[in-house]
């Protein structure tokens, strides 16, 4: 199943930081080797300020009890600094920090730079100082310092630079402290900056989309609300051009959420259009299932596919997030996933048919005779679907729903008469309002 | 006044003389032709009169008969004048001076007869009248004229000299004629200095220079004469003496006369051929490195003089020297670093004078990207003229790596000046070369060129060595450094790739249309259609193709045919007919693929429409085959067409898909008898017909027996895919056709028909059933479609007409009540239409209607132009009106490709219900 892992493709477009809770997923699920992990673990730490986490990975890996002696001395000199970030800081932070103070700032940020200065004497360096301080923490892992801080140079940032910088730093840290409501507000707030700056050339706006993107991952399918905020936002037209230029396999997520979402139907079909035009570019089970569904029309397939979505689903870091309850663990997404794909075939093949074997269509649903007919009869009671079961030969018999033409006939020109007289009305409204004139 | 009736006098005496010749030929402009007889006839009547003291005759010889002669020539000359003719008057005058030369050689005298400056006289008061005449001048025949200018100023220069006897003359005519008698038998010691007249009859400026030199002595220039160029005119060798001694040359000498030599260049009568040889052996003398290329720029721009005709080519030796010249350049360019070439800033008058070990920067007036760029509009041109068929135009095609290489080194130096905008401009030359070749050819361009290398190597060694010694050698010797083979990557996309990628970082907006539209081409060739597909959305270019100059068109029209047929090779039938189908909508396809001139029957084109449009052409090794490309379109079109149709019986004007196969079909319907099909039009008529009875086999079997598709790489797969699409079609339209007449169907007995698995049949079945295209649906137990028999009957559907004339009767009511009283408050009522049909029309649109004819005739404000002009306009790719805008800019998948017009202003533009590329759409509806 690794070959439909997707981690590759989209840890290039993470924060560093971002990547461990992936590589944590795939150590669990067992699909590459441990010792695989571990290396990639530590790679990633050597670039961070992770010292003591990286020290753990090490011993694990090589399996002994001692480090190399770079490590222990890059421990020190991550210790050296920070302490020294913390000193050119703190003078902000203890202003901060005190409450009465803190109250003094206001909306404008003029006038609160301008009060810091003359009161307090803390200048630009200061408010640098907290921001490369906020960052240190940062990737020392230790992510609600750097979020608070990162949150209190914003309201004294005044370079714009930085401001989305530091945003992007508060996004990540929220993300991996997972609170996600907040991460999904400054979600927005990155998203807006984004679209209404101008950046120097367009492609670098394509990649922050990107970034956007990938990173907004972590935050809709852990969010209540996030399966269809995901449409919203990949959906949209600047958006769908990213991900079909550079990031196609973010079409997955976009597929699945729709799968799932059954409200979306207009956009539905423009998605189709677009799961087409990409095959050449990107193609998984889930994208591949929709084709057969809603382009090839073959069932058989679809099924077929059916049953690798799950796998992929359950392979997925985001996807196939688990839900304790109690002992019994489940994967929600999947079972939604795969009850809304049941439909969509049955769906479909329920469109081009008079009459179906109930043993088949049992077969095509992935489910077995008894609970094929209690699903139909349930579908039927619901009004979702107009048919009858036919008991006695065991067939499930489809209403035809063919438009009367005389219906279709008053349909057409049941707004002429209205229009007509509309005009007329206004025709003649102006023809005594120019007699008036006169 | 004198003179002039002198002139008079003279006229009416050569009247007597010659009457009866006149009478007997009044067509004087063939002089040529009779001359010999009327010289003989001249002669013959002198000999009459001298026929009576034959002996002294005798005793004269030589010496009188140079005289009788030179005084025929003046009397032909007369006759010239008279008529007004200067052509013949041109070629007299000349003759006139050789024999002057012999006369006096003859006399061994120094003055010269008097009858030759009586003609002479007589000449200039000529000219004069003529050129005083103006409105005669006006009336002369263009030759006529040319040879009346190139008259003034060969009288002009020659008379300088004999200036003093002239005016005597005019003062005192009687007198000279008295004396002419004796002159002949004055006879002057040799002098050198009356030879050197000879020489300025070739037309040089610098006489009175080439007098100083002669003092080397004329013996040296003997010995030295075979010494290294036989070719080299004796001007030449005269320069070579003047240089012959190493030590004396200095860096001014050989600046003078470089300055001479250039003043002259362009003038009337400086020898192109000769200009190159002078200016060739001042780049051996010359004495800096930074001189010799000053020398060797103005070698290579006289190169290109030489040949002064738009329309003709350079020859291609000259071609070839003229490419090692620039070799050479890059040489001394990349052995002396601090040398820079530049074309924006006037030189220093002495800049050249800075030796090698000078240190600062050295500039040389000179632009290497626009001579690059001369030399490949002549090869091009050179292959535009060779007629294809023969050896000529392959050798010819042998010097393609040679331009290659040439290119490769001048952007390798451009780059390492950091000129990268020049680079980029070369780079776009190096994908003109290649963009077209598919691996097989580029293979064998790379293996051509590395054989080059071997045979060329030691062919080319030899006569260079010999050469090497034979010549003195230069002062400034230039070691071969830069490479005189290219390197060429493995693949072509490899090639490209790196080109392109360069010119997309650097280079200005033309150049990077160029280089997008040769990189679309590439792609499609290798069979990727979808990157190319993309390249063409993303960048753009079918928006703004239509501003951008006919070449450029040329190539777009030239990527969508190759596009159109990648399409096909993969099997996409809409797509690959959406880009087809505007090339051949007007039936101009030879025209607008720049292969060949098509004649229209309504218009005719003015000479210099034609030659124009002769400019243009592609050469043939680049052409695409045009039975191919018909051939595509039109399989394309029927399997688009023939369904449609099929589905649309009752009112088959409505939706046409393709407009030219409609026509094509009709005129082939008409036919009483139709025979066996000849040309590819034919065949795909009767695959039509059988096509249209659902005889897929037939159809196929009549499509295969063309012998195009031994052109196709993959053959085999391309005519399976056409097999299975030519099944399927056949299915869909026998399903359209015959629905009616069926209350059920099979699913094996239908799979069994076509030839096609259950499931393909199942699928297609189930596909026109959702598009509402069928009106059925299947009895799964048993395998069955069954058919609703939801037919309109012909009330219905009359009704149906009905009641959408009279939508569209209250819309355009609407809109003219909007339009009277202004912006009424009514929201239009959209058409309702079936998602299908939606589908369809709004492919065939794309393919009509927003087709317009715009033609080119920028700059030209003719009338005429209109109808010759290039078809680009108004096109949009398969018709989408700014449909698929996708913002590729941030492309990052390529090799750092990014194409920057793109702009994220343009991704927002578009609404979300045109996003889709109704490619697709057309395809799956």
């Amino acid at each position: 199943m690794a070959n439909y892992d997707l981690t590759p493709r989209i840890a290039p477009n993470l924060d560093r930081h971002l990547v461990f809770p992936l590589l944590e997923f795939l150590q669990e699920r067992q699909l590459y080797p441990d010792q695989d992990i571990l290396r990639a673990k530590l790679e990633l730490l050597n670039q961070t300020n992770m010292v003591d986490y990286a020290m753990d990975i090490h011993r694990a890996f090589y399996h002994t009890e001692d480090v190399p002696q770079d490590m222990v001395d890059r421990r020190a000199e991550v210790v050296a600094r920070l302490k020294a970030l913390e000193e050119g800081a703190s003078p902000l932070v203890s202003f901060l920090q005190n409450e009465n103070a803190y109250q003094e700032l206001r909306a404008e940020k003029q006038y609160n730079l301008q009060m810091l200065n003359e009161r307090y004497q803390i200048g630009p360096e200061q408010i640098e100082a907290l921001y490369q301080y906020a960052k240190f923490q940062f990737e020392c892992g230790n992510y609600s310092g750097a979020a608070d801080y990162l949150y209190l140079y914003r309201t004294l940032c005044t370079n714009s630079e930085r401001s989305l910088s530091a945003l992007w730093g508060k996004l990540a840290a929220e993300i991996l402290m997972q609170n996600w409501d907040i991460a999904l507000e400054e979600l927005n707030r990155v998203k807006e900056i984004i679209d209404s700056k101008s950046f120097s050339s367009p492609l670098n706006q394509v990649q922050n989309r990107i970034w956007l993107m990938h990173w907004s991952l972590f935050i809709f399918f852990n969010h209540d609300n996030g399966r269809t905020q995901i449409i919203d936002l990949f959906n949209q037209d600047k958006y769908l051009n990213a991900i079909q230029t550079s990031a196609p396999h973010l079409l997955r997520y976009l597929a699945t959420a729709f799968v799932v979402n059954k409200r979306r139907r207009p956009q539905f079909k423009d998605f189709i259009k677009v799961i087409q035009q990409e095959q050449y570019s990107y193609e998984d089970p889930i994208t591949e299932f929709l084709a057969c569904v809603y382009v090839k029309y073959d069932f058989d397939a679809a099924q077929q596919k059916m049953r690798e979505c799950e796998e992929v689903i359950l392979n997925d870091p985001f996807l196939g997030k688990r839900a304790e309850e109690g002992n019994f663990a489940s994967v929600p997404l999947r079972d939604e996933f795969l009850e809304n794909a049941r439909l969509f075939i049955f769906e479909t093949y329920c469109r081009i048919h008079q009459r179906i074997d109930m043993g088949v269509l049992a077969e095509k649903l992935n489910l077995n005779y008894e609970e094929a007919e209690r699903w139909i009869v349930n579908l039927i009671r619901t009004s979702k679907l107009d048919a009858k079961i036919d008991s006695k030969t065991g067939t499930v018999l489809m209403e035809p729903n063919q438009p009367n033409v005389y219906e279709q006939l008053i349909d057409h020109t049941k707004a002429l008469s209205g229009r007509t007289s509309k005009l007329v009305s206004q025709l003649l409204e102006h023809a005594q309002t120019q007699q008036a004139a006169r | 006044m004198a003179s002039r009736f002198w002139t008079q006098g003279g006229d009416s005496e050569t009247e007597e003389e010659e009457s009866d010749y006149e009478q007997e030929d009044n067509e004087v402009p063939v002089e040529d032709i009779n001359k010999a007889a009327k010289s003989k006839y001249l002669q013959g009547s002198d000999t009459e009169s001298d026929d009576e003291d034959g002996q002294k005759r005798v005793v004269k010889s030589v010496k009188d008969k140079r005289f009788e002669e030179m005084t025929a020539t003046i009397d032909q000359m007369k006759n010239a004048m008279k008529i007004n003719d200067w052509v013949s008057l041109q070629e007299s005058f000349d003759k006139i001076n050789k024999q002057l030369e012999k006369v006096m050689r003859v006399n061994e005298s120094d003055r010269v007869p008097n009858v030759y400056i009586k003609a002479l006289v007589m000449l200039e008061d000529f000219l004069n009248q003529a050129l005083a005449n103006k409105e005669a001048k006006k009336k002369m025949s263009s030759s006529n004229a040319k040879a009346l200018n190139s008259m003034k100023q060969k009288l002009k220069k020659n008379n300088k000299q004999y200036e003093e006897m002239i005016n005597k003359y005019r003062e005192n005519p009687e007198v000279e004629e008295e004396e002419d008698g004796d002159d002949d038998d004055e006879d002057g010691e040799d002098e050198d200095s009356e030879f050197e007249e000879d020489p300025s009859k070739l037309g040089m400026e610098s006489d009175a220079e080439e007098d100083e030199d002669k003092e080397a002595g004329e013996d040296d220039a003997n010995e030295t004469g075979p010494g290294w160029e036989k070719m080299m005119s004796k001007k030449d060798k005269l320069m070579d003496k003047q240089f012959k001694d190493p030590s004396q040359i200095t860096w001014d000498t050989v600046n003078k006369k470089f300055k001479e030599i250039v003043a002259a260049r362009g003038r009337k009568g400086t020898g192109r051929i000769e200009l190159v040889e002078q200016l060739t052996f001042l780049t051996r003398v010359a004495k800096t490195p930074a001189q010799k290329l000053e020398i060797l720029f103005s070698v290579v721009s006289a190169q290109f003089d030489v040949n002064p005709s738009l329309n003709t080519h350079m020859p291609i030796n000259v071609w070839k020297k003229c490419v090692q010249n620039l070799l050479t350049i890059l040489d001394i360019l990349t052995q002396y670093t601090n040398i820079v070439v530049d074309d924006m800033v006037e030189p220093d008058e002495n800049e050249t004078q800075k030796g090698t070990d000078y240190n600062g920067a050295i500039r040389i007036w000179g632009n290497l990207v626009a001579f690059l760029e001369r030399i490949d509009v002549e090869f091009f041109k050179s292959l535009q003229v060779i007629d294809p068929h023969t050896r000529e135009y392959i050798e010819r095609l042998r010097d393609e790596p040679t331009l290659a290489v040439l290119s490769q080194n001048v952007q390798e130096y451009l780059e390492r000046a950091g000129d990268n905008k020049g680079a980029a401009k070369v780079a776009l030359k190096r994908v003109e070369l290649i963009y077209y070749k598919p691996q097989e050819v580029y293979d064998a361009m790379r293996k051509l060129a590395e054989q080059n290398e071997g045979g060329e190597g030691e062919a080319d060694g030899e006569p260079k060595a010999v050469e090497e010694s034979r010549a003195p050698p230069s002062f400034v010797a230039t070691p071969e450094i830069v490479p005189r083979k290219s390197t060429f990557p493995e693949s072509s996309r490899t090639l490209m790739d790196i080109l392109v990628s360069l010119i997309y970082r650097s280079g200005d907006e033309r150049t990077k249309a160029r280089a997008m539209l040769c990189d679309i081409y590439h792609h499609a060739l290798l069979d990727e259609f979808s990157t190319s597909r993309d390249l063409l959305l993303m960048s753009h270019l079918q928006d703004s193709i239509q501003h951008m100059d006919i070449s450029t068109q040329i190539l777009f029209n030239r990527a969508m045919a190759q596009l159109g047929l990648s399409a096909f090779r993969v099997g996409l039938i809409a797509e690959g007919h959406g880009c087809l189908s505007e090339l051949y909508s007007a039936g101009r396809v030879k025209e607008l693929l720049a292969q060949g001139v098509s004649q229209s029957r309504f218009h005719e084109k003015t000479p210099e429409q034609e030659r124009m449009e002769r400019r243009r052409q592609m050469p043939y090794h680049m052409h695409i085959n045009l039975e191919l490309l018909e051939a595509v379109h039109l399989i394309c079109a029927m399997l688009l067409e023939v369904p449609n149709m099929a589905a649309n019986s009752h009112d088959a004007k409505r939706k046409v898909i393709s407009k030219t196969f409609r026509r094509l079909l009709e005129v082939s319907e008409r036919q009483t008898f139709t025979g066996p099909p000849e040309n590819v039009r034919d065949h795909v008529m009767a695959a039509t017909r059988a096509l249209r009875q659902g005889d897929y086999q037939k159809a196929f079997d009549v499509i295969n027996s063309l012998d195009i598709w031994r052109l196709l790489r993959n053959k085999d797969s391309v005519l399976e895919m056409l097999r299975a699409k030519i099944k399927e079609e056949a299915l869909r339209t026998y399903l359209f056709t015959y629905s009616s007449s069926y209350d059920s169907l099979s699913l094996d007995q239908l799979a069994k028909m076509f030839d096609l698995s259950d499931k393909q049949t199942h699928s297609i079945v189930s596909k026109m059933m959702i598009t509402e295209e069928l009106h059925a649906s299947w009895d799964q137990p048993t395998r069955c479609m069954v058919f609703h028999d939801v037919e309109h009957t012909r009330l219905q559907a009359l009704a149906f007409h009905l009641t959408e004339k009279l939508t569209v009767l209250a819309e355009s009511n609407e809109r003219a009540q909007e339009s009277r009283i202004g912006g009424g408050g009514l929201e239009n009522l959209p058409l309702r239409r079936r998602d299908g049909q939606d589908y369809a029309a709004a492919a065939a649109s794309g393919g009509t209607a927003r087709w317009q004819d715009l033609s080119f005739s920028q700059g030209r404000h003719g009338t005429g132009g209109g109808r010759t002009g290039y078809n680009a306009g108004g096109r949009t790719y398969s018709g989408q009106a700014g449909g698929f805008s996708r913002d590729r800019t941030g492309q990052s998948r390529g090799v750092g490709r990014t194409y920057q017009t793109g702009s994220a202003a343009r991704a927002s533009q578009m609404d979300g219900s045109t996003r889709m590329v109704s490619l697709n759409r057309g395809a799956y509806a």
